[in-house]
Order: C-alpha cells, then structure tokens, then sequence
C-alpha cells in the first residue's frame, strides 16, 4: 500500500537570499488567493471586500494612520512573543499579560495622576503597566525554569484568568475602576496627566514611535550583546549552553519576564493612548494573540515585526471597517491572519528544503537500495 | 445542600466532561504519534459552528453531529500536512490554526448569532434505572454521546495497550526510527492519527453547541476547553482512563460558578469561581512536574519532533 510516488527533501545548505523574500510574499498572496475561494463560496464579493480591505488598511490618509496606531500595541506583543520564541519559551499567554498590564496601568494612572505631571505620569504607567505583565508571568516562568512544567498552557490557562479578573474589576460595583455614577459598568478614566494626546488629526499616539524604537533597540540586544548571545546559544544548543557555564534557568526566567513586560507595556500604551480606562471590551479583541502570528510572520526577528506588525494592523483596521463598507463579516480578517500565518509555515519548507516529487521505486528495490 | 444540587452538580460535571473527554483522546492519540496539535480551540469551534448550521437546516442532530466531526478532520488535515509533510514547527502551526479556526467559526456564524439552534441532543432514560435517587439521574440520565465518550476512552485504552495497531501508535511517538526500520510509514501512521484526533475533537465540540449550548455565541461558546482538554492529556499521563478520572473533575470545577449562581450562593464573586477551572487545571499542572525531565509524566518521547528519516 504505497503511494506511487514521495516527496524527497534535500536540506539547503545555503538559503538563497531571494527566497528569504520571495516566500513571505507568496504566503501572503496563497492566503489573499485562498481568502478570494473562501469569499465567492459564501457568496460575497472579492472586489469590493479586498479593495475596501486595503484602502481602509493602507491606502487612504485615514486608513495608513489608523493601522500605524492599532500596529503600537500589535508591535508590542509581536515583540513579547518574538523575544520568548526565539529562546523555544513559547509564551502564548500574552494576551493574558496584556489585560493585566492595562489594570497595572490603569491602577497606576489613577492613584497617583492628581498628583503628578505628565511627564512623570507617562513613563510611571507605561512602566507600571510592563511590570504587572511581567508579575503575571512570573509562576509560569518559574515552574518552567524550575519543574519543566510546559509554559505553552500555563501561560494560556492565566490569560482566562485575567479575563475573569478584569470582568471583576469592571463589574463589581463600587470598584475602584469603575466610573462611579454611571449607569453602565464602564471603567474609571485616567486623569489628564496620564493620558497623552494623539498627533494632530489622526488616531496615532507618540508611543508607536517609542515602540518602533524600543523593538529596533531589542533586535540589537539580541544580535550584538552577551545577554542576546546567551539565549542564541541555550537556544541553538542546550548542552553547549551548559558547558560553557551559562544558567538556562536563569537565562529562562529572565527571557520570559522580558516577554510578559512587554506584553504588558502593550497593554499600558493602550490606557495613555485611545482607551484611556479599563475597557472589558479588551477581552474581545484578540490583541495579545495576534502578536503570536506577527512574531511567528517575522520569523522572530524583532526589527521585522515592526513591518508584520504594520501589516497585521493594516489587515485588521481594514477588516474591521468592513462593517460599513460591505456585507461581509469582519471576522474575515482574523481568518485571514491565520490563512497567512498557515501559508507562511508551509513556504517555511520551501526555504529549508529544496523538496522533490520522485517515484517511489518498486517494491523489493527499495529493500536492495 | 440539598440533594438535588449535588445530583445536579455531578450530573452536570459528568455531562461537560464529554466535551472534554472526546477533545482530549483526539489530543492523546494524535500526540501519542509525536505529533502536537495545539489547534484543540479552534477546531472544536470550527466544529462547533459546522453542527449548528448542519443540524439546523437539515433538521437532524445526527447530520449535525457528523458535519461537525468531519470539519474537525478537515481542520486537523491542515495541521498534519504542515507538521507531518511539511515539517513545520508544530507549536506555531497549532496556534495558527487557533486563530484561523476561530476567525472561521465566527465569520461562518455571523448570520447565526443569538439564534438556537431548532433541533437538541436530548437526554436518554433508562426507565426504572433512572428512578434510583441521586445515582440514577448521574450516571443514567445523559445523552447517547455521554456514552459513546466514555465508551470511547474504554476501548481507546484497550486498542493503545491491548492491540499490535496500538503498539504501532505508541512506538511512533516514542521511537519513529525503530518504527521506520520496521518497514512502516512513520508519516502515513503521524497523519491517519491527527485526522482521527480531529475527528474526535469535532464530535466533541458538535456535542457542545448541539447538547450544551444550544446557541452560538462566537468563541464563548468554547471558552478554552480546547487548552483545558491540553492540559487534561498532561494530567492523565497520556492514559485514555486517567483522562476520563480528570474530566469529570475538570468538568466538575466548570460547572461550579453556573450551579452555585443558580442555587443563589453568591457569597463568592462570580469572576473567581470562573478562575476555578484554570486555577486548579494550573495547579494540577505544576504538581505533576518534576525537574530535569518530562519523561517522568509519560509524554510521548518525540513529542513535537518531526521525523527525518536519513535520506540518500
């Protein structure tokens, strides 16, 4: 019972620089292809969904500023699962530090705002918010580094949690974060020390810039610092590792409370950008997750995730104006995250391999090859 | 407590853990080949919706049930050409099919929002059996799925530790090599079992919306039973009986907040009965690893590894 013939993959020994380019490019369009089938199927247009898509994404004044401002926190938990990735700590409970980092902030925004300017306020709850991330985190990271326990499930089981304690916090009455006189459970605002204004007529914050900074400064941490070396060699080679003396434990927790802070200061540019309040409505809407796809698009490299960020933010603002533009469900747009993010895994192969359809050989010559 | 509550918390622990049960053998058996299909959520809502629309405008839960297992194939289809043919990093894959299984299931139940669904799962009776106070309506007033779950983690553990086809399943996850040299396709045995994982998976989430839930309500109709069902694989050492032991004890802790608010307990806040769930799959978690190896849980040995076989 064999299959005629077999797929043969001969290892590349040298990735021709093309291809690193090339394949991206194709999964993207595989998945556009794919998403065009899947839309005539259900019966909506391709046309108008695609073209209102990438001018409400990219190509309209409104469209490019709106998504460069959705990409600042898209960026962040790209970054914070890039940077657990690259080290195989697969964090995927960013989504989970995120929500906390948004009640670190908020918290932090709230209790000392009267008091404070906004040039302290600022930095106090962008900082506040990346170490409630990295707070919540901190079991996960240990059990991992100590006991080996899998960090893929603890980090996920922790992020319904925080779900829950954000509902919590919003639902309860007399709540420190909630309105007080409000008829509808809605979240406290920050006071104006702990907010900043957006830049001039657009839906953009200051932080994207100092996220784009931040991610460009984490890539030349990793390729050109000790500490980056470190996590390159516990990560090519684990015994290695530990013959030239460098605690992987050590190496671990820190990688991993690195990932959930910037999870978390994800979560905080929301609170002094467009939120402004504990929103529950945050739980909704899949941020932390989508940051495994772009990181996973970037292939783990920090500086790339600023331009997969963009796109997956592109993507998303697009998809969710669809709403007013056409008939088409925006969940469109998350199916189309992870079309491209399958795609990309499968042209993954052919960047490795060079993969050959032979004819499997009689039966009997196999044994005498 | 009255009686009634418990008989209505156990039964109800014993009836959520079908979804559990059947999402955690398809787990077990595909990662008892090597191969880890993290994608659990995301087919389980894929199949879920596919039940819906199937039962509904067919008018039979059993098309329903059957759409919905064979869309959890199809989903793990994905997976296994990725992992198995491509060779792709299974984590990665796994947690894309996640997000495209979810995005999915709410662009093809967008029309079906807030509705129930027309047709219901309904419960069996065994007449006198039935009547027998607090035992009967436990273990003999649930649906015929309930059943063939428990049925189905019985005769799993009899085919993984009873049979040659079993033994072949298990030395594909602890030595692919061996298994190779035995002139047996490593890959054709990886992808058969991650199809049929996906098919139990898809049984398990069709149970849930057309036995549990009754409408569709985007990825709440879920709510992480998929990594609960993970984790539970974990729990029970990749054992189909231990697995059942842990999901009526999961299912136990996921009906808590539901039953309590009902029977007007609220002296705990809803938010941390709804941690329950994860809390004690967390705990239970850490309690069962040991430093230095995972091994000592049982974890299937090239777990996440795809084979390469040296080729000429």
């Amino acid at each position: 019972m064999r299959a005629p013939f077999r797929l043969q993959f001969e290892q590349r020994t040298e990735t021709p620089r093309r291809l690193g380019v090339l394949v991206p490019l194709i999964s993207v369009l595989a998945a556009l292809f794919a998403g065009a089938l899947f839309l005539l199927a259900t019966g909506h247009s391709v046309g108008d969904t695609y073209s209102n898509m990438l001018s409400d994404g990219f190509f309209s004044s409104t469209g490019i500023t709106d998504t460069l401002g959705l990409s600042t926190v898209l960026i962040c938990t790209g970054i914070a699962a890039a940077f657990a990735f690259q080290m195989n700590l697969y964090n995927i409970g960013g989504e989970g530090q995120l929500y906390v980092g948004m009640i670190g902030a908020t918290w932090f925004g709230l209790f000392f705002g009267e008091n404070l300017p906004s040039f302290i306020m600022i930095p106090l709850v962008l900082i506040g918010g990346a170490l409630c991330g990295a707070a919540w985190i901190a079991i996960p990271a240990w059990v991992r580094a100590r006991l080996g326990t899998s960090e893929i499930v603890t980090t996920l089981l922790l992020t319904y949690v925080a779900a829950s304690l954000v509902n919590h916090f919003i639902y309860r009455s007399g709540s420190y974060f909630r309105a007080p006189n409000s008829m509808f459970p809605q979240g406290r605002q920050v006071p104006d020390s702990a907010m900043l204004s957006p830049i001039g007529d657009t839906k953009m914050y200051p932080t994207f810039f100092v996220i784009v900074l931040l991610s460009l400064a984490l890539h030349w941490v990793v390729r050109r610092t000790e500490f980056g070396y470190r996590i390159q060699v516990i990560s090519d080679s684990p015994r290695a590792a530990c013959y030239a003396g460098i605690s992987a434990r050590r190496t671990t927790v820190q990688v991993m409370l690195i990932s959930g802070g910037l999870a978390g200061l994800g979560g905080a540019t929301l609170i002094v950008g467009s939120f402004q309040r504990l929103d529950p409505g945050i739980v909704t809407l899949g941020y932390g997750y989508a940051g495994i796809v772009i990181a996973a698009l970037a292939r783990n490299n920090m500086a790339a995730v600023v331009v997969s960020g963009i796109l997956f933010a592109g993507l998303r603002s697009g998809g969710d104006k669809l709403q007013i533009s056409t008939d088409t469900p925006i969940h469109i747009g998350v199916m189309l995250q992870g079309a491209i993010l399958l795609f990309a895994l499968g042209g993954e192969a052919f960047r490795r391999y060079k993969i050959r359809i032979v004819r499997t050989p009689a039966v009997g010559s196999e044994v005498t090859a | 407590m009255n009686q009634n509550i418990w008989v209505l918390m156990t039964g109800d622990s014993v009836a959520l853990a079908t979804t559990l049960i059947l999402a955690a053998l398809g787990a077990l058996f595909t990662e008892r080949t090597g191969v880890l299909n993290l994608g659990v959520e995301g087919v389980l809502l894929t199949a879920a919706i596919s039940s819906f629309i199937a039962a509904d405008s067919s008018g039979s839960v059993w098309v329903g049930l059957i759409v919905g297992s064979l869309a959890g194939a199809l989903l793990a289809g994905i997976h296994a050409i990725l992992a198995v043919v491509l060779r792709a990093n299974q984590i990665v894959s796994g947690l894309a099919l996640v997000i495209f299984g979810t995005g999915l299931a709410n662009y093809l139940g967008k029309p079906y929002e807030g509705k129930t669904i027309s047709v219901k799962l309904t419960d069996m009776t065994f007449g006198p059996l039935t009547d027998i106070p607090l035992l009967g309506p436990i273990l003999f007033e649930q649906d015929i799925i309930t059943y063939v779950a428990l049925a189905a983690a019985v005769f799993s553990s009899l085919y993984l530790f009873r049979t040659r086809p079993g033994l072949e399943v298990r030395a594909t996850g602890d030595d692919p090599a061996t298994v190779d040299a035995q002139g047996l396709m490593v890959s054709t045995i990886r992808i058969r079992y991650t199809l049929f994982g996906g098919l139990l998976m898809g049984l398990g989430g069709s149970w849930l919306m057309l036995a549990e839930s009754a409408a569709w309500h985007q990825a709440a109709t879920t709510n992480g039973v998929g990594w609960i069902a993970l984790a539970l694989v974990v729990f029970a050492s990749w054992r189909p009986i231990r697995l059942v032991l842990g999901a009526v004890l999961f299912g136990f802790t996921l009906q808590l907040p539901y039953t309590l608010q009902a029977e007007n307990i609220t002296f705990i806040p809803q938010a941390f009965l709804q941690m329950v769930p994860y809390v004690a799959t967390l705990i239970s978690l850490i309690a069962l690893s040991r430093p230095g190896s995972t091994n000592a849980l049982g974890a299937p040995k090239s777990l996440g590894v795809p084979f390469v076989r040296d080729e000429r």
